[in-house]
């Protein structure tokens, strides 16, 4: 079986209630020590017991489309 | 190495052991969502580190156990088609959503995005209705929620609702002003993940920006919520008239042993039109601001977010494309990665961006963020914010576009009256103006 890879990680969590922060600190160090990092979060996920998860439930029904939505103010 | 230095290290190795077990002991209360899957794989939560961790369909199969029905090889459904890249396709549901609670707020920022004031807004929704918006994130799969305002610390509820979200494995985060609601916010500090106070500047400069002396009261309550938290931060929102200031708001925080320093672009939204003019950084501040933050942040030793609308202005540095990707560094991804609800619970794609209108057809009024999972599906929701991909020169030959997305839709909406053009403030968006300017192609942009 492919051991699979890890795509992206978003770091720390976001307070700030008017837009999405994400963490720079990284490119202080560049991609070395990011290179070094990843595979420990890799082994972390790989070696600890499987997460369970539910497969996504139906949404509740749509509400109407065709309108242009969410411009900004 | 000097003796101050090695100081500082320990201070911050202390700090982060402490904030770990901290963490770990609210993880054993109230576990989080620990995964959810996408069309690429999955999204695991770290608690240790804390982290998002963004993973293929192979890994996922070693990381995750799958229940329920699953397909003819056993995948889950939402497998079912070809395996996408992570910014190919929405997510099946937001990573975190920001609820402004109130927009009541007695500050009186000049800048404000809401428009805050003391009356707050008509209709706006109860400890109740939010429990229920709670309880559709955790449907939906969302991981976090930020909460604001207005100042969201004056709500008697504020402590309920965090606790509720706990309760349905969202991780409540928070801005406050520290300028009201401080004795009840400490009380209840411990059930959030990471609180972050807003502060624009230093002694005067915090009233040259805000247009009020209120430095003192939120520096008071930054010591008072670091006395009784570890995860605590600040929000600088970087304009013309603090940007030389900078390295001393990061000193600031690395001397109240502060966990972040999160820097924003100053939006036209609310208050904040009006005074965009004269707040809004240059372009040269803008071009200078990834070297001096990541300066700052090396000389304090303070890690540093940067809001999504600065995106442009990361790219105009030229950092690797393959190491933005893997921070997960987008620019607008409102209505993908983040929802926003105004006080009234309308849904919208980020907080500055206006709820839909209704549907021609619908007696009903705007979608509420009770409705995520029904309105996240439905054709052309949240308009510009999902149709980045149709874009103009020159960030269509912009090889950033696939994660910068166009830079921050608000700016360009107030700037050009479009909020599909290019980001007027991007360095390249500029640059490419000037080259332009006599020739046939005309875009408004401001330096």
């Amino acid at each position: 079986m492919r051991r699979g890879r890890i795509l992206a990680i978003k770091w720390g969590m976001n307070p700030n209630s008017s837009s999405l922060g994400v963490d720079v600190t990284f490119l202080l160090v560049g991609a070395t020590v990011l290179a070094a990092v990843t595979p420990v979060i890799g082994a972390l996920l790989r070696w600890r017991r499987a997460v369970p998860v539910e497969p996504p439930a139906a949404p509740p029904a749509a509400p109407p489309a065709g309108s242009s939505h969410g411009e900004p103010a | 190495m000097t003796l101050a230095a090695l100081g500082r290290l320990a201070v911050r190795s202390w700090d982060a052991a402490r904030g770990t077990i901290d963490r770990l002991r609210e993880a054993h209360r109230h576990p989080p969502r620990r995964v959810r899957l996408e069309r690429f794989g999955a999204i695991v939560q770290l608690t240790v580190p804390r982290a998002l961790v963004f993973v293929d369909r192979a890994l996922a199969r070693r990381a995750v156990a799958i229940g329920g029905a699953g397909g003819p090889a056993g995948d889950p459904a939402i497998w079912g088609g070809p395996e996408t890249a992570v910014g190919d396709a929405p997510l099946s549901a937001p990573l975190e959503a920001h609820l402004q609670l109130t927009n009541r707020c007695d500050a009186g920022c000049r800048g404000c995005y809401t428009g805050a004031s003391p009356d707050g807004a008509r209709g706006e929704w109860g400890l109740a209705e939010w429990m229920r918006a709670i309880d559709e994130l955790a449907a939906a799969g969302v991981f976090h929620v930020a909460l604001g305002g207005g100042e969201s610390a004056v709500l008697p509820w504020l402590g309920e609702l965090a606790d509720h979200a706990r309760r349905r494995g969202i991780v409540p985060n928070l801005t406050t002003s520290g300028l009201a609601g401080l004795d009840r916010l400490l009380a209840i500090a411990g059930r959030f993940g990471q609180i972050n106070v807003s502060l624009d500047g230093l002694g005067p400069t915090y009233a040259r920006v805000r247009g009020f002396d209120g430095f003192a009261r939120a520096d008071a309550a930054i010591r008072a919520l670091r006395r009784v938290k570890r995860e605590v931060g600040i929000n600088v929102v970087v304009t013309r008239g603090n940007f030389d200031e900078l390295d001393r708001l990061f000193a600031y925080a690395a001397e109240r042993r502060l966990s972040e320093v999160e820097l924003l672009r100053f939006k036209p939204s609310g208050r904040g039109a009006r005074a965009y003019d004269g707040l809004r950084c240059s372009d040269a501040q803008h071009r200078a601001l990834l070297p001096a933050v990541l300066a700052a942040a090396r000389r304090h030793a303070v890690r540093v977010k940067v809001d999504c609308s600065y995106t442009p202005m990361l790219a105009h540095h030229r950092p690797d494309r393959a190491l933005l990707a893997e921070l997960c560094v987008y620019g607008c991804t409102g209505g993908d990665f983040l929802v926003g609800a105004k006080p009234g619970g309308q849904l919208t794609a980020c907080s500055f961006a206006a709820p839909p209108p209704a549907a021609p057809a619908s007696s009903d009024a705007r979608p509420r963020i009770t409705e995520l999972r029904g309105y996240w599906e439905t054709r052309d929701a949240f308009g510009a914010f999902r149709r980045w991909r149709d874009a103009r020169e020159p960030c269509a030959s912009c090889e950033y576009h696939a994660l910068c997305r166009g830079g921050c839709k608000v700016v360009s909406a107030h700037v050009t009256g479009d909020p599909a053009a290019p980001d007027p403030e991007c360095p390249r968006v500029i640059d490419h103006a000037r080259r332009a300017r006599d020739g046939r192609v005309h875009l408004r942009v401001v330096s």
